[in-house]
């Protein structure tokens, strides 16, 4: 399995877990103080470094001397992130000149965290898809 | 329009220059192994630039490794 799509794996399912625990915890904890949000957010985000950055450095000692990326891998992220900046445009668009208008503080924070983590999970789901099921483009 | 494929022999190509891996062939055009096993699969156009190579590596024209099939048969046929 190329060193790209084991990352895209590592990637995808770190983002699906943590996030899916960060969104649950968000509903089911509703309104509280700002500190207990930044706190919820950062330690989200802490455990996403630590796990892909673990991840990554053992990658990297077990593919050492070893290709790191050809033609294949290079077309396959570029298709992948054009797909994800493009949803992640749209989700902007609806967050950052919508939202403001009927709603406020936390909800724009959070749905602005909910884009970013979902064009992040579209674009990874994607590159370990391509590397899978092909593609002659 | 007629859904067209793009089809090799880089499998036979290998086998006939004394089985040649892929590891060794990716090596030799500056590829991955996988991108290797990815083409002869069909799932992976390469970039023209990586097709000549291939050519070069075989010493064959381009058209004897890589064919443009038409509705699963070959175009000239």
């Amino acid at each position: 399995m190329p060193i790209k799509e084991q990352f895209a794996r590592v990637w995808l399912i770190t983002m699906l877990v943590t996030f899916s625990a960060y969104f649950t915890a968000v509903i089911a904890i509703g309104e509280t103080t700002p500190l207990a949000q930044i706190g919820l957010f950062a330690t989200t985000v802490v455990v996403q470094v630590i796990v892909i950055g673990t991840a990554s450095a053992v990658m990297e000692i077990r593919h050492k001397g070893g290709p790191k990326s050809d033609e294949r891998d290079q077309m396959i992220d570029q298709r992948a992130t054009r797909v994800a900046y493009q949803l992640l445009i749209c989700a902007m668009i609806v967050v950052g000149c919508l939202m403001p208008f009927n709603n406020s503080g936390w909800r724009i924070f959070h749905a602005a965290v909910f884009s970013i983590a979902l064009a992040e999970i579209v674009r990874h789901g994607l590159i370990v898809s391509m590397y899978r099921r092909g593609w002659d483009g | 329009m007629a859904k067209k494929r793009l089809s090799n022999n880089l499998r036979l190509m290998r086998f006939l220059k004394n089985e040649m891996t892929q590891a060794e062939l990716g090596e030799r055009i500056g590829v991955t192994r996988q991108t290797i096993a990815a083409i002869e699969a069909g799932k992976y156009s390469p970039t023209l630039e990586t097709a000549f190579r291939l050519a070069e590596v075989f010493d064959k024209p381009l058209e004897e490794i890589f064919q443009w099939e038409v509705g699963g048969g070959r175009k000239g046929d």
